[in-house]
């Protein structure tokens, strides 16, 4: 299980970028490990890649939604360990490739040094089964580490781009940017928002233009609706990334798991469908 | 030993601390903050106008008094530097007014800062008015509730305070939502860091607008004594009042440098603010540093009765300075703390701040280290008058 990466074959077999991916977020635990689980489950059909927050105490790149997700996450149990079990877990049932996202810090404790740490915690996931990473607070000037030991461990270290990363840091970020690479839609923190920013469209065009390589490009932060997914990917991003109206699901629906998952069931669909029709 | 202009190196590093650990939206902002300190920390006009402010508008320099009672009853010399007579009641006003006018220089138009005690929240209202900028600053709901006084000032200055109820609702909180804010409005915003915390390069710039309080102390006991002091001690939160009277003595090996962390109610209790002392190195708010947390890497609750020293982490040139073993680091719990505090006030008639009892209160401790001549400089970082609600609940006294 060790010797694979699903994100390049993912992204190998096809051949074509002609594919819109859509890769939904949920905080690892949240609600509970057990419900967690389940959604899992039930959304694996509608989706192509998963994304898994590992929580962090101080999420400063992350908006409300995601927090008080984290804090659920955290009363239900969560911390590395627990999370890898989960992520194992969900590699009985589920094939599609799992990134994970979290903090620099969760990743480098455990062990005598920060990069015996790093190591050993990279190791580990990627023995759960893992395919990617996005550190939320490593840039690209910090990430020599990170960068040596994904590569070690087969991870692919998945950088993001903002629509203020200017042009000379972005050609260093491609340099080194594996998987995909994590556009974010917006100046802010993550969470739903009614529009798609007007910001987007130049960004997704400046970054597109600076690839050299063949390595697709995921929108993410601030998409809540089927119709900013097309119109997204029709702009010309290869993927769509959708946490914090996902969570708002789980918010709304605490006292009613089935509705949950009813309703989760229903968006994943409706934004696959959404991407499908623009392809 | 060779160590001034060297750290932090250009990532923003000393030895392994520090660094740019952000997120990328905030990446551009940091490194334009980074070139436009570069290009005004040399700049005449921009040190003139500096200077020039924290002497007219601040009260600089503030005196280095020798407190003859307190000498007699410790038994060495005890000299104060006195950061409580600044504009605002604190050292804070050096950094707020020096970021401010680096910000208005960058053409930046508002101001936005976390806060715990108020102080720093205090004082960049204070600068966010004097220089015309809208000021937002973010407070944890629980300092709020024990700074009222501190949030009242912040309004009458025009400031905008903005309740925290995330995580333990404290100062770690409050730079989270101000990074929020931030990484969301960074085009005209500045955020303005309170401490030699935060990702590069703040720990660099903080130090150098609160350098001013070393290279004063150190004229004025030259002036004085006509030797250097034994010692130097400051309370340690974040940091910044104690790298700023400390960074011009670090080359001068003689002089003891003893940093105070807060013990809380005591090492055994889990409820401190002992991270230099009892922390493993970590991430937070961008900077590699010693950091209070569980083993998994998350931050833990930090404890102490005064909100500026409330912090699970510490500057990381303190980390590095410490790895060097030229800081010497002591802890002082509340009890202790609050012994001293009301010392100073009956021997010398100044009412400290909790923070900078701290200090005194460590002194008190290792007294017996120093002789008769011996002279020991204690960055008062603060003035108490903040603090007056939180002692009153200790400390009653009955009109007879």
């Amino acid at each position: 299980m060790n010797d694979t990466n699903r994100i390049l074959d993912l992204f190998n077999e096809k051949n074509s970028l002609e594919e819109k991916y859509f890769m939904p977020f949920l905080v690892c635990g949240d609600p509970s490990i057990e419900q967690f689980i389940s959604m899992v489950k039930k959304i694996a059909l509608y989706i192509d890649l998963l994304e898994l927050g590992v929580p962090f105490s101080d999420p400063i790149a992350d908006g409300p939604t995601i927090q008080e997700a984290n804090m659920r996450a955290f009363e239900a149990g969560i911390n590395t360990k627990v999370a890898l079990d989960t992520i194992k877990k969900i590699r009985t049932f589920f094939t599609k490739p799992i990134v994970i996202l979290t903090y620099y810090n969760i990743l480098i404790q455990g062990s005598e040094t920060i990069e015996s740490s790093l190591d050993n915690t990279l190791r580990r996931f990627k023995e759960s089964g893992i395919d990617g990473i996005v550190i939320a607070d490593l840039p690209i000037e910090e990430a020599g580490l990170a960068l040596k030991y994904c590569k070690k461990h087969d991870i692919s270290l998945i950088f993001l781009i903002a629509p203020t990363t200017t042009d000379d840091r972005l050609e260093k970020i491609l340099k080194e940017a594996r998987g995909f690479i994590y556009l974010i839609s917006i100046l802010g923190v993550t969470g739903a928002r009614e529009k798609v920013a007007q910001i987007t469209k130049e960004t997704i065009k400046r970054v597109k233009e600076k690839i050299k390589t063949r390595i697709p490009v995921f929108l993410g932060f601030g998409i809540s609706k089927p119709e900013h997914a097309s119109a997204v990917a029709e702009l010309g991003a290869d993927g769509i990334i959708i946490g914090s109206a996902i969570i708002d699901i789980i918010k709304r629906n605490l006292s009613n798991f089935n509705k949950m998952e009813q309703e989760l069931i229903e968006f994943v669909s409706s934004i696959k469908n959404a991407i499908k029709r623009s392809n | 030993m060779k160590y001034n202009g060297i750290y932090p190196n250009k990532c923003g590093k000393f030895g392994d601390f520090g660094g740019i650990f952000a997120p990328e939206v905030l990446m551009p902002a940091l490194c334009e903050l980074d070139e436009a300190f570069e290009k005004y920390r040399n700049d005449e006009s921009f040190k003139k106008e500096f200077y020039q402010i924290l002497e007219s508008y601040g009260g600089r320099p503030t005196p280095l008094f020798y407190a003859k009672r307190l000498s007699e009853n410790v038994g060495c010399k005890v000299y104060l530097k006195r950061e409580d007579l600044l504009h605002g009641g604190a050292h804070k006003l050096n950094n707020v007014i020096g970021q401010a006018l680096l910000a208005k220089r960058m053409g930046k138009k508002k101001l936005v800062a976390e806060t715990g005690a108020g102080q720093h929240g205090f004082a960049t209202a204070i600068a966010g008015a004097y220089f015309g900028m809208e000021t937002k600053v973010f407070m944890g709901k629980v300092d709020i509730a024990r700074q009222a006084y501190n949030v009242y000032r912040m309004q009458l200055l025009g400031a905008e305070v903005i309740p925290v109820e995330s995580g333990s609702k404290t100062l770690k909180d409050a730079i989270n939502d101000g990074l929020r804010y931030w990484i969301t409005n960074v085009r005209d915003t500045h955020y303005l860091m309170g401490s030699v915390v935060g990702p590069h390069p703040y720990p660099l710039l903080v130090r150098e607008f609160q350098r001013i309080i070393g290279i004063e102390t150190k004229k004025q006991i030259m002036e004085l004594e006509g030797r250097l002091p034994n010692a130097i001690m400051a309370c340690i939160g974040g940091g910044s009042n104690a790298i700023g009277i400390m960074y011009d003595f670090i080359e001068n090996e003689n002089v003891q440098l003893i940093g105070v962390e807060a013990a809380g109610e005591g090492l055994e209790t889990g409820k401190h603010s002992i991270a230099l002392g009892l922390g493993r190195r970590g991430v937070l708010h961008g900077s590699l540093m010693y950091l209070l947390q569980n083993e998994y890497g998350n931050i833990l609750k930090s404890h102490s009765i005064s909100a500026g020293l409330d912090y699970p982490g510490v500057g990381p040139e303190h980390c590095f300075l410490k790895e060097l073993s030229r800081l010497r680091v002591e802890t002082a719990t509340d009890n202790e703390t609050l012994e001293s505090f009301q010392k100073l006030s009956v021997l010398e008639g100044i009412i400290p701040a909790l923070e900078s009892s701290h200090a005194l209160a460590c002194l008190e401790k290792i007294k017996g280290e120093f002789n008769k001549d011996d002279i020991v400089i204690i960055n008062l970082s603060g003035s108490g008058s903040k603090d007056l609600n939180i002692i009153k609940q200790r400390l009653e006294f009955k009109v007879k």
